[in-house]
């Protein structure tokens, strides 16, 4: 049974059971989700999508559908300018402009009065196609004479990156020891159990009104302003509860939002549109796919000299989040240790595919997968246990990373020691096999927009005494807004249960980057907790000349139980009066000056890093190559935890997800078509296959993040690869280089086949 | 489409009589919305005639309706026709197992269909009513017409009953599967076996593998080798070795490729066996 709120106060556990009131509507089913949306009016649009990986389309007939009773109108590209648009790259149409580029590309879309006779007039259109031969490999993309995507990316590169930092070759020149191999990651779904959907609203009056769930609503609204031409003040994005994101939803899918909103320009009506989980696969925006290339040098002594990385991601056709996905799979984790001299290639390549967008964590936990099998490869060369090898190289804190990264604060050291420890590393049980990972991650990247570093946030005195937080960061389920709950009243001195977060509509929520790149906690709960200490500053400045004989703020002040606290509900209307209407506000701006990088990109990209190690202890049936994960050990460093009921949470989730893409996850193509869209055929874990986790937090603080806390979110999932990686090598005696990590691929390993 | 729900045989038959050409019999439905939908379906799981569960003249009598969880929970069944309750146990998910039926995974004629495998490694029948009120016993084998095909048709025949001769005190049975996930994905492989062992010889083995065809494919050659063949671990070495050799399977990309399937057969037949002649051994 949930505790509510006065029992938790009583046994002091406001701060780490407490749980925002939305988690409670969830739990009960009350929660209104995107997909649960009906308006007044409200039509229905379907997408009419190509059939095929790559052609010119000869014509478009729309007229057997318009004709069709209750089809209100049917849109092509001729409703757009056929300028392509992008997050990062400009590479996507909202509707196919003369020609298609995968299977599923947007070609015309139709509003009707429901689901059935929008569907049947989506069939009815007519399209003619001259089918153009296709590429589905991004080395074959690459090759010279393969066919091109897109005129403006020769060569089908959308986006590439060379580095190099310190002396990589003149190293490997030195190197006692040098160890590479290859690693292959899958496209990778995001799989939140709400596909995406959103309602569209326009009227001349307000303008137009998207109504959908999404982790970046200011991110989606500037773009969609952009791509249609609307003054930004007159988009508004308002948010129901969103259904899982993990990332998929930053900018969710951007040709739906477009596609609805010209629909609903065009009927003056509401239209809903939503992705069905088939579409969600063959049309959504996976995590991109990966080749990665990885070579090492090494003292004999387990010193790291340098890394050399030669990564080809595969784009698909269009390139959505792509090149930034590609960066942080390219670089991220160079900073785990302390690599000396770098070497890096990556290139982002279109292909006749779904294009690709990303899953939490941003390819880090892929480049894990990699980084972290090769040091283990390294420690079997060179007779070093992993742990030490680790050890011996971690990064710590007050170093600068090879990419320039300040650890203000780090305890990987610690976390790896106590993951080992708790597995058992030096007792281990006779036929398991035993794995380490280690992980970084940033809080709050600023790769995405340099000028735009922290965060903001109001807070303002209700006139009942309590206090509101606005802020455009978003909670989906990771407890963001419990967190931000618990900041406020801390800063403010107030119980919990008096704060409630306003995030879900940017006409009045502060502009924000929103969820994404561990940002919430650190990023936004310092803004809210810079806009609750102005709050408590204004409130006892104006109990001052409001004449009261205390300033202090304590928990019960509102309810006037003690007589030397203020009465914030009495104090509130006391300015209200004074002001003729105004109410106390505290605005709270959170810039992280230090934050910036040179145009290589190197730098202090983010406020601070946070830290992890995993541990995974497995057991092979070596009649099958069938695995059995008995355990995970997830050690954290996140700093100070804000919450322990969310920050748990996080722990098993994103080591589910993390086994998941370990184990079972990833697209599969047939001829540029999905083959396993849906999820019956996409495995994710069902509880059954989630072993024990176990969690651990070293809580050491950090001088940046509110009250000491440090972002965990997405760096929950990233080291289980590695750890289930190197723990099936234990067991197995080799490594499975492409993921997932099934029976058949440890099988053919410890039989030596040649795969088919 | 409409969806009926019959409260007696006399009922359904009527029913059945009265919309030829657009009904379709089911039981429990949990595939239906995959494939083509019937005018008219015609829900059959509230007739007493396909839910009862019995022992009648040495045999058990199992209704066509009965689902896979009450299948799985009887103790009756857990006892003498071990095979089945596994299977039962392992198909799909809690919800699937509440609802989905065993004449429905029979009809349904997936190639590896769970219970239908255990099914034909029992050696079990099934009895149909037509629409003039006669019945018919048939091999649960015998039923298979086709990928995903039977001999039954549903528009003017209902299961009513599934036969079984219980295991004997020297016999035993065995289920089981491989797949990628461990609840709710299609096997890549499983078998089931039923064994008579005589004196640590066995006198006859009943193995069966799937999917290899569109029914549940008995390995009749082995079958007949193992007879009389002692319960020793050279003879399951030999059926892992000979098991692979008779059957050819195919590669699927969402399972697992060719290569792979056909090892993973003779280590599953070799276990069902194993498994069902412990089992065996065990009663006695």
């Amino acid at each position: 049974m949930p505790k509510d709120l006065e029992t938790l106060t009583r046994e002091k556990k406001v701060e780490t059971d407490f749980q925002s009131s939305e988690v409670w509507a969830k739990v009960a089913g009350k929660a209104v989700y995107g997909i649960d949306l009906i308006l007044p009016g409200m039509l229905y649009g379907k997408i009419l999508r190509s059939p095929h990986p790559h052609a010119r389309i000869k014509s478009i007939d729309t007229s057997a559908a318009e004709s069709i009773s209750g089809v209100r109108t049917v849109i092509t590209a001729e409703n757009f300018s056929c300028k392509p648009y992008g997050i990062v790259v400009d590479d996507e149409l909202p509707l196919a402009c003369g020609r298609v580029r995968y299977i599923g590309d947007e070609v015309a879309a139709v509003a009707a009065v429901d689901w059935k006779t929008a569907e049947e007039a989506a069939k009815a259109i007519k399209v003619e196609y001259e089918v153009l031969p296709s590429v589905f490999k991004p080395e074959e993309a690459l090759a010279e004479g393969s066919p091109q995507l897109h005129e403006d990316f020769p060569g089908n590169v959308a986006w590439q990156r060379d580095l190099e930092r310190g002396d990589a070759d003149a190293a490997f020149g030195d190197a006692d020891l040098v160890v590479e191999s290859a690693f292959s990651i899958p496209a990778i779904h995001a799989a939140y159990l709400e596909p995406i959907a959103c309602v569209a609203v326009n009227d001349n009056y307000t303008g137009l009104t998207l109504h959908t769930a999404l982790q970046s609503p200011d991110s989606v609204r500037t773009i969609v302003a952009k791509v249609l031409e609307m003054p930004l003040s007159r988009v508004r994005v308002v948010g129901p509860v969103m259904g899982g994101g993990f990332g998929g939803k930053v900018y969710g899918n951007l040709n739906l939002y477009i596609i609805s909103s010209m629909l609903a320009i065009k009927t003056g009506s509401p239209v809903k549109m939503l992705l069905t989980r088939e579409e969600e696969f063959i049309a959504g925006r996976p995590m991109i796919a990966a080749e990665i290339k990885l070579k090492m040098a090494l003292c004999r002594d387990g010193t790291i000299l340098a890394r050399e990385s030669d990564i080809i991601t595969d784009n698909g056709a269009y390139s959505a989040q792509a090149p930034w996905v590609s960066k942080t799979i390219s670089e991220r984790n160079d900073s785990v240790y302390r690599i000396p001299n770098i070497k890096t290639r990556v290139r982002l390549v279109y292909t006749n595919k779904v294009p690709t967008g990303q899953y939490r964590s941003y390819g880090n936990q892929a480049a894990n997968f990699a980084t972290e099998s090769l040091i283990d490869m390294a420690a079997k060369k060179l007779g070093i246990d992993p742990l030490q090898l680790r050890l011996l190289n971690c990064t710590r804190k007050g170093d600068l990373t090879v990419h320039g990264l300040q650890i203000k604060s780090c305890a990987l050291a610690d976390c790896l020691q106590a993951a080992a420890d708790e597995i058992g590393w030096e007792k281990k049980i006779r036929g398991r096999g035993y794995g380490l990972s280690a992980a970084i991650h940033a809080n709050g990247s600023i790769v995405f927009d340099k000028n735009f570093r922290g965060a903001s946030a109001l807070a303002r005195l209700e006139l009942d005494g309590r206090v509101t937080i606005f802020t455009g960061e978003q909670d989906y389920g990771q407890g963001a807004h419990t967190a931000f709950t618990i900041i406020a009243a801390r800063a403010l001195g107030l119980p919990p249960g008096l704060v409630t977060i306003q995030s879900r509509d940017t006409l009045i929520s502060p502009f924000s980057l929103g969820a994404l790149a561990m940002r919430q906690t650190t990023i936004g709960g310092r803004a809210v907790q810079l806009a609750a200490e102005k709050l408590r500053e204004k409130i006892e400045i104006t109990a001052v000349e409001a004449g009261s004989e205390s300033t202090g703020l304590r928990e019960g002040a509102v309810n006037g139980s003690s007589a030397n606290l203020i009465d914030l509900a009495a104090l509130a209307r006391y300015y209200h009066g004074k002001t003729s209407g105004l109410n106390l506000v505290g605005e709270g701006k959170y810039v992280p000056e230090e934050s910036d990088y040179d145009e290589s990109g190197y730098g202090n990209i983010s406020v601070t890093y946070s830290f992890a190690a995993h541990a995974a202890e497995v057991e092979i049936d070596r009649t099958t190559g069938e695995l059995t994960l008995h355990r995970i050990v997830a050690v954290h460093d996140s700093g100070r935890i804000i919450n322990l009921l969310s920050a748990i949470g996080q722990v098993y989730g994103g080591v589910t997800q993390g086994l998941g893409m370990s184990c079972y996850e990833g697209y599969l193509f047939e001829a540029g078509r999905v083959a396993n869209s849906t999820f019956a055929d996409y495995k994710i874990p069902t509880s059954l296959d989630v072993p024990v986790i176990d969690y651990q937090f070293v809580e050491r603080g950090d001088p940046e993040g509110p009250y000491g806390s440090k972002g965990l979110g997405e760096i929950v999932m990233v080291p289980v690869l590695g750890a289930i990686a190197n723990a099936v090598a234990d067991a197995a005696g080799d490594w499975v280089t492409d993921l997932p990590i099934t029976a058949e691929k440890i099988y053919q390993l410890m039989a030596g086949w040649e795969c088919e | 489409m409409s969806y009926l729900k019959a409260l007696n045989l006399r009922q359904a038959v009527a029913l059945l009589r009265g919309n030829p050409g657009r009904i379709r019999v089911v039981a429990g439905a949990t595939d239906l919305s995959l494939q083509e939908m019937p005018q008219v379906a015609l829900d059959i799981t509230a007739l007493p005639e396909t839910t009862g569960l019995e022992t009648a003249d040495g045999f058990f009598s199992l209704g066509a309706a009965l689902t896979h969880s009450e299948i799985a929970n009887s103790h009756p069944v857990r006892h003498k026709a071990t095979a089945l309750t596994e299977a039962c146990a392992s198909i799909g998910s809690p919800q699937i197992r509440n609802v989905g039926t065993l004449g429905g995974n029979v009809i349904n004629a997936a190639p590896a269909a769970d219970a239908a495998v255990a099914l034909v490694a029992l050696g079990a029948g099934a009895v149909m009513i037509n629409l003039e009120g006669k019945t018919r016993e048939e091999a649960v084998e015998d039923l298979y017409a086709g990928f995903n095909q039977t001999i039954i048709d549903s528009g003017s025949e209902i299961m009513l009953k599934l036969v079984i001769r219980p295991c004997a005190a020297n016999e035993g049975s065995s289920f089981e599967r491989f797949a990628s996930r461990k609840a709710l994905a299609l096997p890549m492989v499983n078998g089931a076996a039923r064994v008579e062992v005589v004196d640590g010889f066995f006198r006859s083995v009943r193995l069966v593998l799937a999917p290899i065809n569109p029914a549940p494919t008995r390995l009749l050659n082995l079958e007949e080798k193992l007879q009389g063949a002692p319960v020793t671990e050279e003879t399951y070495k030999k059926i892992e070795t000979e098991a692979a050799a008779e059957v050819e399977v195919r590669a699927s990309l969402l399972r697992c490729t060719a290569q792979y399937r056909s090892h993973l057969i003779g280590v599953l037949a070799a276990r069902v066996v194993r498994k069902a002649a412990e089992r065996a051994l065990e009663r006695k």
